[in-house]
């Protein structure tokens, strides 16, 4: 009797918990579901495109959208010289996505790299290592996007470089103020006073217990540098003009915004409700892993 | 540590940064390309020529004595002549439109400031009613939209198709002054609304505010006296991040805007090759961002006495 009775304790919690749990999924559903169309938008531009992206259609100039009296065929409308609107949303997803694939990787890398030394080196190479990152924050990225693009004329690989260099150092501060309350902990000391290398440490010990640090914040960081491309392709510092890049679309389409306002809206509609989504996974992701890091952003 | 000496550190520190924003300015313009594309009609670029200007320009040293000259100066706070314009001193080309980007980003970090922290406080007071919700929407959206885009709307609709305010430029003094401020501060007023309303949140759960009330006193005194102050102590960190981020973000802002702060001046004259402007305009703009982070710094500490040197 008294068994059956604290298994029924048991059960009604659990059914909650299972109740909650999937309640908490649900939240991720619809991030989840723009995600992913935005993957398969980026992957498979090549077949869902129905136009050449940079086809040139000069008869065709300032189509409308079909919601305000255009045709399927350019069912989004068409640009300033043409070209299909749709198509180039799909590209311009393909190449937000390259950029993301490489900047949020690579900076979560570098930086998470550099928290470690510098939270578990201290000292001097701590401090040097800081610095940089405070010379980060005291130099406008952008500026340096236009020193590059003058250089060497605007391209893609000069976003990515920018932005790998501009957003490494949001990794390394929060690695190192992790690193350093970690290494003041018994099972650090325990591995220490066992002869364990440094290298070790910072593999078996360390860098498991940042790790989720790590992966919230690159799930931040993908709506802003996905903004951060836009804003200096916008700046024609970005991706070169004519490529269908959301921040060239927007670009493009300004001096043509008191004629029609598709051009222009439909990327930026295209951006926010995508830096949007990255924002709630970014927010769900820490909810579910690590509620301390409320605050960050 | 004593107070002093604490400054004097985050001030060394500070030189640092900048010192080394400087030389990266330096050696990056440095590489950006040879001045007399620009400087010299095409058919004035006989070798000669190119000859005399390279040397007028001091750019017939080699480049470890071209930098030496160029730190040597900058001690002496000498950040050298326009290259463009009859040679006007950089810094005084910079000083007048420093007055128009301090003018805009003021009134970013007010537009901010004035909205966030009362719609911060009623969201975290009127917790889970529709305010509170309306006030988590409007932040969510808010701080997904992209500030150039936002600006370039704001311009369409209510220049454009209202006539409200001006397109760009800031003859029409205050009115003109509205869409950039709104355009730059509006991602700040999020930031700055979310974190007063999680510290009020917090604060509103302790101790001293149950005894502030179970003395009795007034709930607006509870509230205004006590609860904001704590609640407001972040807020003051994250002024520092944002003023810088303004900072920055007016870059982009005063390309839309057609501002005629230091953002657009560093743009043209990077455009230009007028290695001088460039340099010494962004040394401004990061010595500006490393002063306003060490005055927050400081500041901080003065406000709270807890935090010491160590934690931070």
């Amino acid at each position: 009797m008294a068994g059956q009775a604290a298994g029924q304790a048991v059960e009604a919690p659990l059914a909650q918990r299972r109740g909650v749990r999937w309640r908490r999924w649900l939240g991720l559903s619809v991030p989840g579901a723009i995600a992913l169309a935005l993957l398969i938008a980026g992957i498979g531009a090549d077949w869902l495109a129905p136009h050449d992206p940079e086809y040139i259609n000069l008869g065709g100039r300032l189509e409308p959208p079909i919601f305000v009296g255009g045709t399927w065929d350019y069912f989004l409308g068409t640009d300033d010289v043409g070209r299909d609107i749709f198509s180039r949303l799909l590209y311009g997803a393909r190449i937000s996505l390259i950029v993301v694939g490489i900047v949020v990787p690579g900076a979560a890398l570098l930086g998470t790299l550099v928290g470690l030394i510098a939270g578990w080196a201290g000292g001097l190479t701590g401090q040097l290592l800081m610095r940089l990152v405070d010379v980060q924050l005291a130099m406008p990225a952008i500026l340096f996007a236009v020193l590059l693009a003058s250089l060497v004329g605007p391209s893609l690989r000069n976003v990515i470089i920018i932005l790998l260099i501009w957003t490494w150092p949001s990794y390394a501060r929060l690695v190192r103020a992790d690193v350093l309350s970690l290494k003041e902990r018994d099972f650090v000391t325990a591995s220490r006073a066992t002869g364990a290398g440094p290298v070790w440490i910072m593999r078996r010990h360390l860098f498991p217990n940042v790790v989720n640090t790590v992966v919230i914040i690159m799930t931040l960081e993908v709506a802003l540098v996905i903004l951060a491309e836009a804003a200096l392709s916008f700046l024609t510092v970005g991706a070169p003009p004519g490529t269908p890049s959301w921040g060239v679309m927007i670009s493009e389409g300004r001096d043509f915004m008191n004629v029609a306002w598709w051009p222009i809206w439909l990327p930026g509609l295209a951006l926010l409700i995508i830096s949007l989504t990255g924002n709630l996974m970014g927010d769900w992701l820490r909810d579910a892993l690590d509620p301390r890091l409320r605050n960050v952003r | 540590m004593q107070f002093w000496s604490y400054f004097a550190i985050r001030l060394v520190q500070a030189v640092f940064v900048v010192f080394i924003v400087a030389t990266t300015v330096f050696f990056v313009s440095r590489l950006v390309g040879n001045p007399e594309s620009t400087l010299l009609a095409p058919d004035q670029r006989r070798p000669e020529a190119v000859e005399r200007l390279r040397e007028d320009l001091g750019l017939h040293h080699p480049l470890h004595v071209q930098y030496g000259i160029f730190l040597w100066n900058l001690a002496q706070g000498d950040f050298g002549s326009s290259w463009l314009g009859g040679g006007t001193p950089a810094l005084a080309a910079i000083g007048d439109r420093a007055v128009s980007t301090l003018k805009l980003g003021v009134a970013g970090v007010v537009f901010a400031l004035a909205l966030a922290v009362p719609l911060g406080i009623l969201a975290a007071l009127k917790r889970g009613t529709v305010l509170d919700w309306l006030a988590r929407f409007v932040a969510v959206i808010g701080q997904a939209t992209p500030s150039f885009w936002l600006g370039l709307m704001m311009i369409f609709f209510f220049a454009v198709q209202l006539g409200w305010f001006p397109t760009g430029g800031e003859e029409a003094g205050f009115r003109s002054l509205i869409l950039p401020a709104i355009a730059l501060g509006l991602f700040e007023l999020v930031a700055i609304m979310r974190l007063t309303r999680s510290g009020m949140i917090e604060v509103m759960d302790t101790d001293f505010i149950r005894t502030a009330r179970a003395k009795g006193l007034n709930e607006r005194v509870v509230i205004g006296r006590h609860a904001v102050r704590h609640a407001l102590l972040p807020v003051v960190t994250m002024l520092g991040l944002s003023l810088g981020r303004l900072i920055g973000g007016s870059v982009i802002i005063e390309m839309v805007f057609a501002w005629p702060g230091v953002g657009r001046l560093i743009i043209d004259s990077i455009f230009k090759n007028d290695f001088p402007m460039v340099q010494a305009s962004i040394i401004v703009l990061a010595a500006s961002i490393a002063l306003v982070n060490l005055l927050v710094d400081v500041s901080y500490r003065l406000i709270d006495p807890r935090i010491r040197a160590g934690a931070a």
